[in-house]
């Protein structure tokens, strides 16, 4: 099992280094066709891991040593259990589909090579995240896959918003990552080692603060990574990225890394209601929050963008009242659909020529039918309408916060539900139906490529199917996750579906039954609320105007007018004026005999006054 | 082998002085020919190097002046071993690189007089022997900044030099008290500093001589309020006299705080904990701020390295092996990566004679491999993992965790306000579209250039991916660095601040 191990972790990058042997040269798509086959290849592996570890073994490796400075022990070490290969066959199985599709996208790209270079890249980072066996194992990938991240965010860097937007993602990440690190020093210090088992194992004898602040701080970095509230502007900026990007990295496997290390860490986290109390009502904060600026937005990808960060806030729910299981099946159901729903919206790009803004399309049903049905599968899933993947994992998450008794969260996510399903049918409805609004602008449609559309299929069959697989689930990740029932009566359980079911469809027949009347009014277009929400309640606006500018403001004092006028002054004025007494009494060195005598008389009477004052005999 | 340091000292100097002989034609060669043997010769010395024997090896001692107890006395342990390979390796990489073609001979003849003096430095186990090779040094440094300059060179030389001497002179100072002191106790003169380490003063004796050998040593680094001589001395210097500058002298200063106050005075050292922990986390902070107000690529990368001996600073000062193995570490790497990166805005200045970021823009589009490896030295600045810096900044952050949250709090920031400046310099000079004309024809790197940049992109992912061989001999001294300062401190707060490995794996 070890070789399958490592190939699924080692293919990636192998893939990467050949791509990036072509950085420079022309497009070949030698560079796409091998990356994508040992993703394939890796996805096998990763395949035959999950049927491994389905029965409750585990997989471990050290490699070897990584770092071993005093009492810290860090070794290069991998562990797959139920969960790590849950996450490797989501994180291969999207990628395979998304380099497959990237071929046909970046068709025209200049930059095809250095583009597979990256994404192989990124999928080995996201790979050694999830795999490592300890918390600086997951640092490196953590940190791998932000570097990914910002190459390809800012992939066409010859945009200025581009490489703007790839920026500020980083730097966002490194903010939350401040976080992780301290999260990182606290586990060392007072668990003595780094290894999840060791780390685990010792939780029950643990100071109760010492937890708390290792699960405050460690949940600081899966804020940033999954672009959680104060620091989830970056999200819908990184959209600037090639979409196949978006897709994978800014939908299906990246911002979910959060996700997975509070699933990680559930020992910790389950130990520490307080800290667990507030992941959840961030999540749901965030899901509402993200789900109300998808409303009125009109840029295709941000829309999908604010869509995900509002999954997010569902699985961290889910987590947060301590259905671990429940949040790592959305997070898988999430990235199959997800990564559907980004894909789609490539193909539509294609078709409008990079054109965003959907009130500029509609209509594109007609020529793009096979898009319109993968992009509406993916849609309804998202809503979470029977029998599709959504359903199953969102409907748990809801009896969970329910279960839990957690009324408030759960009201949330029910009305978020209602949201989810109204804006991603507005889009539905915007794109692919109506009047055909792209023809004043004249743009001429056209269907991606064929193989494109059966890159992904797959996606679209596992976002239908996998909800039915949730029993199996759960009975593999029993053994790594607490698995509880939730105690509620049948009662209550079928109302719960029957109510969400309802609020979902209420919100898909809302958006049906109005953007087939020609949507909202000119007036909405005026109100207060309507501004806040697309502007993104002003927040964008106030990072730049009180942080990112004072900051500049306040460097550029700190160097013209602190380093320069007080510290060197200060100095150089020490020197001057060393040099300037040396000048002055320059003069009595003249040589001028009479001025020599005049100062030896001096000197006689100072001495003679000196020797009188300071005499031992008066 | 029994005399490898003092080879390795005086090969450098005496080559040079035949290098006035050697003609102008093939002084390059020559050049390139003795530091490479020198730098073949450091290898052999880490490779004949036990890395599980803490103390000092290859120890030579020969009398000078014997009535004051001073010798010719020589020695590596773990902690110096690899800032001399570093020292040997950065003066090869830098002459790879060498554009200069004004005076070749000098220049070439003045690197290999530095090349002594620094080796020198970190061999010296004799404070006068220390003392003599860390002012030498400042002479053939101060005659590559003033000669091959820009148009501020002479201040910017003088600067350099009188501000350093001045604090060096304070450490002599205490050097001088030291040794009388040990006089007075043992009725010897010693200027040995493995003597020194033994003798124990009492706390208001080693606070004063602490605070001597402090302020020499940091100004050296250059610590805030003392490093405004480093812009100066970076924004004049030739890109070899910045690379040197930044890799291997301002380690000088760090490479002190670790052999000499830290054990000499362990309980002044921990009583001073917080001033120094307070000045460091000024020096990240504060310049990472000034660094990023910058509009010369130089610049920022000056202000950076002060920004990040900050952090290097911090780790020596955490008192436990963590911190302390980390800050060597990290002084290591950043010697690597502040080398490239000050060679890298070498190559631009060469093909466009100007620095100003605001000139640039769109370079990735012209010279790519440029471009590429500007990137990763970049990320290799922010201290992204499997780079070097990544090792040395987490150990030394991690240590000093357990002398203050708070303040690793605060000293954290450099991730984030290093990634602000760095990639804020990245965007400005390499992304957009090529706007100004005189950019559009530049040559991608040539031979020289790509030869010791890659070389330095090798080392920098291969200690970030593998420290082990280097990281352990490290290790392996300050262990026993930081258990001897544990065995000798007389508080009790130096006691329990100061936290060896070996006691914890004993008491487990």
């Amino acid at each position: 099992m070890e070789t399958y191990l490592y190939i699924a972790l080692f293919a990636p990058l192998v893939g990467s280094l050949f791509a990036s042997l072509f950085a420079d040269k022309p497009k070949t798509i030698i560079t796409g066709l091998v990356t994508s086959a040992l993703l394939f290849v890796s996805w096998v592996s990763s395949v035959v891991l999950l049927l491994h570890v389905a029965h409750g073994e585990a997989v471990h490796v050290k490699m070897m040593d990584w770092i071993q400075a005093g009492g810290l022990s860090i070794p290069f070490g991998f562990n797959v259990d139920a969960v790590t290969a849950t996450m490797m066959f989501v994180v291969t199985t999207v990628s395979t589909v998304v380099h497959v599709y990237s071929m046909g996208y970046m068709d025209h790209d200049k930059s095809f090579n250095r583009f597979f270079a990256w994404l192989s890249a990124f999928v080995f980072s996201m790979m050694v995240l999830v795999m490592s066996d300890n918390f600086a194992g997951l640092f490196i990938g953590w940190e791998g896959v932000g570097l990914c991240s910002w190459a390809l965010i800012g992939f066409w860097y010859h945009k200025e918003s581009a490489s703007w937007a790839a920026n500020e993602a980083f730097i966002m990440n490194r903010v939350a990552d401040l976080g992780m690190l301290i999260g990182i020093f606290l586990v060392y210090w007072n668990f003595g080692s780094l290894q999840y088992d060791v780390v685990f194992a010792q939780v029950d004898k643990m100071d109760p603060t010492v937890l708390m602040m290792t699960t405050a701080f460690l949940f600081i970095g899966a804020m940033g990574k999954s672009a959680q509230f104060p620091l989830h502007t970056w999200l819908a900026d990184a959209m600037e990225g090639p979409t196949p990007v978006s897709a994978l990295i800014h939908a299906a496997t990246m911002v979910t890394a959060g996700v997975y290390l509070v699933i990680r860490a559930n020992p910790l986290y389950g130990a520490v209601p307080e800290v667990s109390l507030f992941v959840a009502s961030l999540g749901a904060f965030v899901a509402m929050f993200a789900a109300s600026m998808a409303l009125v937005n009109r840029d295709l990808k941000r829309i999908i963008a604010y869509s995900t960060l509002s999954q997010l806030g569902y699985m961290f729910v889910a987590a947060g009242v301590g259905a671990y299981w429940v949040a790592l099946f959305h997070l898988m159901t999430h990235a199959f659909f997800k990564a559907l729903l980004f894909l789609g919206a490539g193909n539509v790009m294609h078709a409008m020529d990079d054109e965003l803004d959907i009130f500029k399309m509609g209509g594109l049903g007609k020529t793009m039918q096979a898009t319109m049905i993968l992009m509406t599968i993916a849609s309804v899933a998202l809503a979470g309408i029977y029998p599709l993947a959504g359903f199953f994992s969102k409907d748990k998450i809801l009896e969970a916060a329910f279960a839990g008794h957690h009324y408030i969260l759960w009201a949330v996510l029910w009305i978020t539900a209602g949201l989810t399903a109204f804006y991603s049918f507005r889009l539905v409805m915007l794109v692919f139906f109506g009047e055909e609004r792209y023809k004043i602008f004249g743009y001429h449609p056209h269907e991606a490529y064929k193989f494109m559309l059966w890159a992904m299929s797959p996606l679209a069959v596992l976002a239908v199917i996998a909800g039915f697989f949730e029993h199996d689930f759960v009975h593999m990740i029993k053994a790594v996750l607490p698995v509880e029932e939730f105690h509620v009566s049948t009662g209550t359980f079928w109302f719960l579906i029957i109510v969400t079911q309802a609020i979902a469809l209420g919100g898909i027949a809302f958006a049906v039954w109005k953007y087939s009347k020609g949507g909202f009014s000119e007036k909405w277009r005026e109100t207060f609320v309507y501004k806040l929400l697309f502007n993104q309640y002003y927040i964008p606006k106030i990072y730049d105007e009180y942080i990112c500018k004072p900051y500049a403001e306040l460097s550029k004092i700190a160097w013209k007018e602190l380093d320069v006028r007080v510290v060197d002054a200060t100095v150089d004025f020490i020197a001057t004026t060393i040099y300037k007494s040396g000048m002055v009494s320059r003069v009595v060195q003249s040589g001028n005999l009479s001025n020599m005598l005049r100062w030896m008389g001096a000197g006689l009477l100072i001495l003679l006054l000196a020797a009188i004052l300071y005499s031992p005999v008066r | 082998m029994d005399h490898i340091l003092s080879v390795l000292v005086f090969f450098p100097a005496i080559a040079g002085l035949l290098g006035f002989v050697v003609s102008k034609e093939s002084i390059r060669a020559y050049g390139l020919s003795v530091a490479a043997i020198e730098f073949l010769l450091s290898l052999w010395l880490w490779f004949s190097f036990d890395g599980n024997y803490p103390g000092f090896q290859f120890v030579e001692v020969a009398p000078l002046i014997p009535s004051f107890g001073i010798n010719w006395y020589l020695g590596v342990d773990g902690i110096s071993l690899f800032i001399i390979v570093l020292s040997t390796f950065i003066t090869l990489v830098g002459l790879i690189a060498l554009s200069i073609e004004k005076d070749l001979k000098n220049m070439i003849i003045s690197l290999l007089f530095l090349e002594m003096t620094m080796v020198g430095v970190f061999v010296a186990l004799d404070a006068i022997v220390f003392y003599i090779f860390w002012e030498l040094s400042l002479v053939p440094m101060l005659y590559i900044i003033g000669a091959w300059g820009g148009n501020l060179r002479i201040y910017a030389a003088i600067k350099f030099f009188l501000y350093t001497f001045a604090g060096s002179l304070i450490m002599l100072v205490g050097m001088l008290v030291m040794a009388y002191l040990y006089y007075q106790a043992t009725g010897v003169w010693s200027f040995s500093i493995t003597e020194w380490h033994r003798l124990i003063l009492p706390a208001d004796y080693q606070f004063w001589l602490f605070l001597a050998f402090f302020i020499g040593l940091a100004i050296k680094v250059p610590m805030f309020p003392f490093h405004t001589w480093l812009p100066y001395a970076h924004g004049q210097a030739p890109t070899i006299g910045s690379v040197i500058l930044a890799a291997v002298l301002l380690k000088m200063g760090t490479y002190g705080m670790v052999r000499l106050p830290l054990p000499m005075f362990p309980d002044a050292a921990v009583h001073m904990i917080m001033p120094v922990a307070v000045l460091s986390l000024i020096m990240i902070i504060y310049t990472a701020m000034v660094a990023y107000a910058q509009e010369d690529m130089k610049q920022v990368i000056a202000y950076s390295s002060i920004s990040h001996m900050g952090v290097i600073v911090l780790g020596t000062f955490a008192m436990n092996p963590e911190g302390i193995a980390g800050s060597i570490y990290l002084m290591l790497g950043h010697g690597v990566v502040s080398g490239a990166l000050f060679m890298l805005v070498g190559v631009i200045y060469d093909r466009r004679h100007t620095k100003l970021m605001s000139e640039f823009g769109g370079l990735a589009h012209v010279m790519p491999r440029y471009a590429t490896i500007m990137g990763i030295m970049v990320m290799a600045s922010v201290g992204l993992p499997l780079t070097v810096n990544f090792v040395g900044e987490f150990l030394s952050l991690a240590g000093f965790y357990k002398i203050s949250h708070t303040m690793t709090i605060l000293a954290g920031t450099s991730i984030i306000l290093g990634a602000v400046y760095m990639l804020t310099l990245y965007k400005k000079s390499f992304f957009g579209e090529v706007t100004n004309e005189a950019n559009k024809e530049l040559k991608d790197l040539n031979g020289k250039e790509s030869m010791a940049l890659w070389t330095l992109v090798l080392v920098t992912v291969w200690l970030g991916v593998y420290p082990k061989p280097v990281l352990g001999p490290i290790n392996t001294s300050v262990e026993s660095l930081v258990s001897f300062m544990h065995k000798k401190a007389i508080t009790k707060e130096a006691k329990e601040t100061i936290r060896p490995t070996v006691i914890e794996r004993e008491a487990k």
